[in-house]
């Protein structure tokens, strides 16, 4: 599966559009993950519990957005775009869409 | 020219499949077990260290708290009780080996609440309403020896040392949740607490049987005060685990077994109460409150 | 103990009627979605024949509450981490419906196609301690008809 943030895909010939797919996950991290963050906000720097929180839910997005893809016979996605938000506090939500396409 | 359409993208890929039930049983299970976990570790550890502190600083932070203590009666009949009782207290610790540094102070109360407590830096305080329900000298003993085994095993300041780690963890989880959610915790957190206590109690109730025993040789009328509990008690018991003390009959019948282990001669003489102790003893019939505490 | 059994009850309506609702919501997402197939969405640019065609921006969005139920299981995975399920479906819902009422407003058009769909979500109302009310997603795009 091909994944670009690009209109095409490039050294490649776009055969057929078939439309939005898209992939979302909501993940959060345990308390004392949010705690350990509290913590940091009092003296800067990364929160690598939340880097790596982020990190696994664009990647599980990503996955549930090829998954799709893949189900519609598509074998890239191109124009792909992540958006992400909090629904919850200490909940992040991660969403990945794109437009499957058949490459030759 | 490429082709342009939308294929039906089959349903339930962006969402879990675990039944919402399944998933708030396992997690209200899961919680639960934590937090009881939790607090249980954090008290006894605050407990044990508790019990380390010296005795002389359970005093002094007594001395600071104290305030509530009854003062010295001013009717000479109730100082006469009160350096009765005091007198009674130093027999009974004496049997039961304190420790030197660890002395009591006993307060009089001549209010009429059925009850006698032990408190931080050895205070016990006694009510007069708890003098009028029982019988004989002996009776009196138990309760108080009940007291003072809370003492010498430092229940006072290990229950403080409990609390104040119990409020520290549950006012740490305060910052979780919605008001809902932190009911159900702190509710969940306070359960551990309930079932220290009765440990507890049964300590004392055993320590103050021996100190009976060594006292009076027998441990006569020693059941008494819970006889008396119980049958002014004509509404049902609340649910035995949920309260501090051991249920009465049950107490009533370790002290029965107890009794029957040790008492050498049937013929238990019990000593009267001396009196002056009693203020009126047919008048009172107040609704016994908790027994001890 | 009447706040336990109002919190009890709480969690018991906002269960039976929240599943309920999301049930009849889907379902009635999977109806509209077949009527209105033949509107293609696409999340690229470059459209096809821009010559002929004219282009008119089109936007759906929907606002969607979480019932007690999900609030209570969302706080507690809060507690020990992991996927919160329940939030899954709330935005799924949310995403679809407001792709289908873009494409009803493209519909509305006469277009035939939506161009460079984009889509937000925001929570857009906080309760108590920063617990989500609700979810606001909005979709929009270029919706692309003949050109008269």
């Amino acid at each position: 599966m091909i994944v670009t943030n690009i209109e095409t895909v490039p050294g490649k010939q776009i055969v057929k559009h078939l439309g939005l797919v898209s992939g979302n996950t909501v993940r959060s991290k345990h308390a004392g993950r949010d705690i350990m963050a509290g913590l940091k906000n009092i003296f800067g720097g990364e929160l690598k519990g939340y880097t790596e929180l982020l990190t696994e839910s664009r990647e599980e997005a990503t996955e549930r957005m090829i998954e799709q893809a893949r189900a519609i016979g598509a074998n890239a996605v191109v124009n792909v775009r992540f958006s992400t938000s909090s629904v919850a506090a200490g909940a992040a939500e991660l969403f990945a869409y794109g437009t499957a396409v058949v490459v030759e | 020219m490429a082709e342009y359409e939308n294929p039906q993208i089959p349903e339930g890929i962006n969402v879990s499949t675990t039944h919402p039930l399944k998933d708030f049983a396992l997690l209200v299970g899961g919680i639960s077990a934590l937090i009881l976990v939790a607090v249980l570790a954090l008290s006894l550890l605050a407990g044990q260290l508790a019990r380390h502190v010296p005795f002389e600083q359970e005093r002094a932070l007594a001395g600071s708290l104290g305030r509530w203590l009854p003062e010295t009666p001013a009717q000479p009949v109730h100082r006469e009780r009160q350096q009765y009782l005091q007198q009674l207290a130093d027999r009974l610790g004496a049997a039961m080996d304190l420790p030197p540094e660890m002395t009591l102070t006993v307060h009089y109360s001549a209010s009429n609440t059925v009850n006698a407590l032990a408190t931080l830096g050895g205070h016990i305080v006694v009510f007069q309403g708890l003098i009028d329900t029982l019988p004989s000298e002996n009776a009196l003993a138990m309760v108080m020896a009940h007291e003072i085994a809370h003492i010498r095993h430092r229940h006072p300041i290990v229950a403080m040392g409990r609390g104040f780690a119990v409020i520290f963890a549950l006012s740490s989880l305060a910052g979780i949740g919605d008001g809902a959610m932190q009911q159900w915790l702190t509710g969940v957190g306070m359960l551990p607490i309930l079932s220290f206590s009765r440990s507890q109690e049964e300590q004392a109730d055993a320590d103050a049987l021996q100190a009976m025993l060594r006292t009076y040789g027998h441990v006569g009328d020693a059941a008494a005060f819970f006889e008396h509990i119980a049958r002014q008690q004509t509404s049902g018991e609340p649910l035995a685990i949920f309260s501090t003390h051991p249920g009465h009959e049950e107490r009533i019948e370790r002290i029965r077994q107890f009794a029957q282990s040790h008492d050498k001669q049937e013929a238990t003489a019990t000593t009267p109460l001396p009196g002056f102790m009693k203020e009126n003893a047919e008048k009172t019939k107040g609704t016994p409150k908790d027994s001890l505490s | 103990m009447y706040d336990l059994i109002l919190f009890l009850v709480l969690l018991l309506l906002g269960y039976v009627f929240g599943q309920r609702a999301e049930k009849r919501h889907f379902k009635s997402i999977i109806e509209r979605e077949q009527t209105l197939r033949d509107i293609l969405v696409f999340s690229e640019r470059r459209i096809p024949d821009e010559d002929q065609l004219e282009g008119i921006l089109v936007s759906g969005n929907v606002v969607i509450s979480v019932d007690f139920f999900k609030r209570f299981v969302a706080g507690l995975r809060n507690l020990v981490g992991g996927r919160v399920s329940s939030y899954e479906s709330l935005l799924e819902r949310a995403r679809r419906e407001a792709i289908l009422r873009m494409k009803d407003a493209a519909r509305r058009k006469g277009a035939t196609a939506v161009w460079n769909l984009r889509l937000e979500t925001a929570s857009i109302y906080k309760g108590a301690q920063n617990a989500v009310g609700a979810v606001e997603v909005v979709a929009y795009g270029t919706a692309v008809r003949q050109r008269r």
